[in-house]
């Protein structure tokens, strides 16, 4: 019997009793979409969330205060690391060769106001440098000057939806807002740039790093990035900054996390979570197979008689297992199918709604899908397929 | 062409054993027409399993064409049916979801030939029974007398030695079964050896030789044309079956 008319003949019997084949079809395909869109949404937050670190650029060490150890405490006197300075960032600037900036960074949150609108604001305090390692522009006005580290002028750069919230229709560059109970200039105003990092930066006020460490009375930087060019080694510029943290600290008492390490790790760790929510969803694709299984064996006992007939016409025990081994593995292929194209339909819908979300289905989901759902025809149809082959002809045809 | 040895069939029914054949010897020539008969439960249809290697034998020895069926596994008796005999049943068994010319095609799926082959010796059989133009048409859309030529058509496509019918003409009206029972005579003329299973003695006297059965074991064996003189022999025995029911019903 050959291949092509094995399936023929399958195909035939199936679309007999439409129906039934079109539920049982319908099972894989749930299962299918599922997994398709589950993997392509978690693929998609993947992209996502990389895409948001990479914006920053991979080559870049970011410095903390304070060692992580294996045994879980930090160094330093009584645990508590030395304060993170903006003399540390400044000795970094100058001691360090292959370093292109160096960004202090420090953050604070207070009421930022201007005349009778006000609002509870992040500040963000650091260096011009920022912005430009950031790709952040300014809409009007100027970003933050190119001073000297420690010397913070009353200056400020508003986020794009801070602007609109606190001057509305007037042009913020040139006024002063409230920011606690210092006054700030207003030197200009960002282009609209969403989350970056975690941090709303359309919602954020921008500040000279002195100046926010002066005013909220912060001794130390929460961190200290430092962006070194495209041919630098990573873990070379990392032991130099931690030559100089030791120098200057006369501990190790700072972590440097290299921008890579951090989207390796995070894309490993989304990249599991979207493989659990595959697995778990692929868990539907077993149930659809026990489907399968179920309409095969009311397919058999059904047809008993016509099994005995294609045994009695000269069929052997392998053609008719064949015949509805065939049928289980068109109908999981044709459900893994529909799945996929009703997954990728689903996706396709919802990046038209969130075009932010890159939600796209990866390969290997793709692949696993149509693997899975292939392989729970044969795997749940090989019963019934077994029992149809072992039939005693003679009973069987009695029975027709 | 067919010999049989002292065949036994025995089925365990719980702690019984019935005998559905006791010592059945027969050989069948090359081009033969066989009848058999007998009340129901003689052993007809068991016998015509076994001839037809649907079935095996709990004891005795089965030799067809000089192959002894008995050392034959599974996918060897399944190419003996392919290729060396046909099947026709009293329920015609054919599939309603095929066509005509699909259902014929069946032997020819197994045997792996290819669609142009299978078209053309399907029309070539369909002709042979007069049914050229129903090609495309599904059981359904058939009388019992064309459907149960199909059947023939069907059984007789791989161009088997011997053709095996089981009451052919039982569930056919007079004129179709004088249809059925002419397409038969015909194929035997033309070579085919014919067993035929039958409780009705116009479709026995057609017959080279009868074979009457009776409780699994062959009663006589007559020829065709000495069909007639069964008749005493068959009234005494449904008499004495429906005595037997009788007190069957009573106690």
């Amino acid at each position: 019997m050959k291949s092509f008319d094995v399936v023929r003949f399958a195909g035939n019997a199936l679309l007999q009793n439409r129906r039934r084949t079109l539920l049982s079809l319908l099972g894989v395909a749930i299962g299918a979409t599922a997994v398709v869109f589950l993997t392509g949404l978690g693929e998609g937050a993947r992209i996502f969330v990389l895409g948001e670190f990479q914006s920053l650029g991979t080559n870049l060490v970011i410095v903390i205060p304070g060692k992580t150890e294996t045994h879980g405490h930090m160094s330093g006197a009584g645990g508590v690391p030395n304060d993170l300075t903006l003399q540390d960032a400044r000795a970094l600037e100058r001691r360090l060769r292959g370093v292109q900036r160096v960004i202090p960074m420090t953050n604070a949150s207070d009421v930022v106001s201007h005349r009778e609108r006000r609002r509870q604001l992040g500040i963000i305090g650091t260096t011009r440098d920022f912005f430009l390692a950031q790709g952040l522009r300014a809409a009007r006005g100027d970003l933050l000057p190119a001073a000297e580290l420690d010397r913070g002028a009353s200056v400020a750069v508003l986020g794009h939806k801070v602007a609109k919230e606190l001057f509305r229709h007037e042009e913020a560059v040139g006024q002063t807002i409230r920011v606690g109970d210092a006054r700030m200039r207003v030197i200009g105003v960002l282009e609209s740039k969403g989350t970056q990092m975690g941090q709303d930066i359309d919602d954020t006020v921008f500040a000279p790093a002195a100046t926010v460490m002066q005013l909220f009375n912060r001794t130390s930087l929460y961190r200290i990035l430092v962006e070194f060019g495209a041919y630098a080694d990573a873990d070379v510029i990392k032991k130099r900054i931690i030559a100089v943290m030791i120098d200057r600290h006369d501990e190790e008492d700072v972590s440097c996390i290299t921008q890579a390490a951090v989207l390796e790790s995070l894309g490993g760790i989304i990249r599991t979570l979207t493989l659990a929510i595959g697995g778990i969803a692929a868990i539907s694709l077993a149930v659809a197979g026990i489907g399968i299984m179920n309409v095969m064996l009311v397919s058999v006992s059904e047809r008993t008689s016509e099994i005995g007939l294609l045994k009695a016409l000269g069929a052997r025990g392998a053609q008719v297992l064949a015949v509805f081994l065939t049928e289980s593995v068109l109908l999981s292929t044709a459900g893994g199918v529909l799945g996929l194209l009703a997954g990728t339909g689903l996706l396709r819908l919802l990046t038209s709604f969130y075009p932010e979300v890159p939600a796209t289905t990866p390969m290997w989901a793709v692949a696993g899908v149509l693997a899975l759902a292939m392989s729970t025809g044969p795997i749940f149809g090989v019963v019934p397929a077994w029992r149809a082959m072992k039939l005693d002809p003679v009973t069987s045809l009695g029975r027709g | 062409m067919i010999r049989l040895e002292s065949i036994n069939r025995t089925y365990e029914m719980g702690e019984h054993e019935l005998h559905a054949l006791r010592d059945v010897s027969i050989t069948i020539e090359d081009g033969e027409h066989i009848a058999i008969m007998g009340p129901s439960g003689s052993g007809k249809s068991t016998l015509l399993n076994i001839l037809g290697c649907l079935d095996r034998p709990t004891a005795g020895q089965y030799a067809f064409d000089e192959r002894t069926v008995a050392e034959l596994d599974e996918d060897e008796l399944a190419e003996l049916r392919l290729y060396q005999i046909g099947f026709v049943f009293q329920s015609f068994h054919l599939i309603p979801r095929l066509d005509a010319l699909a259902n014929i095609s069946l032997p020819m799926l197994f045997a792996g030939i290819s669609p142009a082959e299978r078209t053309r010796r399907g029309m070539e059989a369909l002709n042979s029974v007069g049914l050229a133009d129903w090609q495309t048409h599904r059981p359904s859309e058939m009388s019992g007398g064309q459907k149960q030529r199909i059947a023939i058509a069907r059984a007789i496509v791989m161009r088997p030695r011997v053709l095996l019918a089981d009451e052919p003409t039982g569930n056919l009206d007079s004129a179709s079964g004088k249809q059925v029972l002419d397409l038969l005579c015909d194929l035997n003329q033309q070579g085919i050896t014919l067993i035929t299973v039958t409780h009705d003695p116009n479709v026995a006297r057609l017959a080279h030789r009868v074979i009457v059965l009776a409780d699994g074991e062959i009663l006589r064996q007559v020829k065709g044309d000495e069909v007639s003189t069964l008749d005493a022999l068959f009234s005494s025995r449904l008499q004495a079956q429906q005595a037997e029911s009788e007190l069957e019903r009573t106690t």
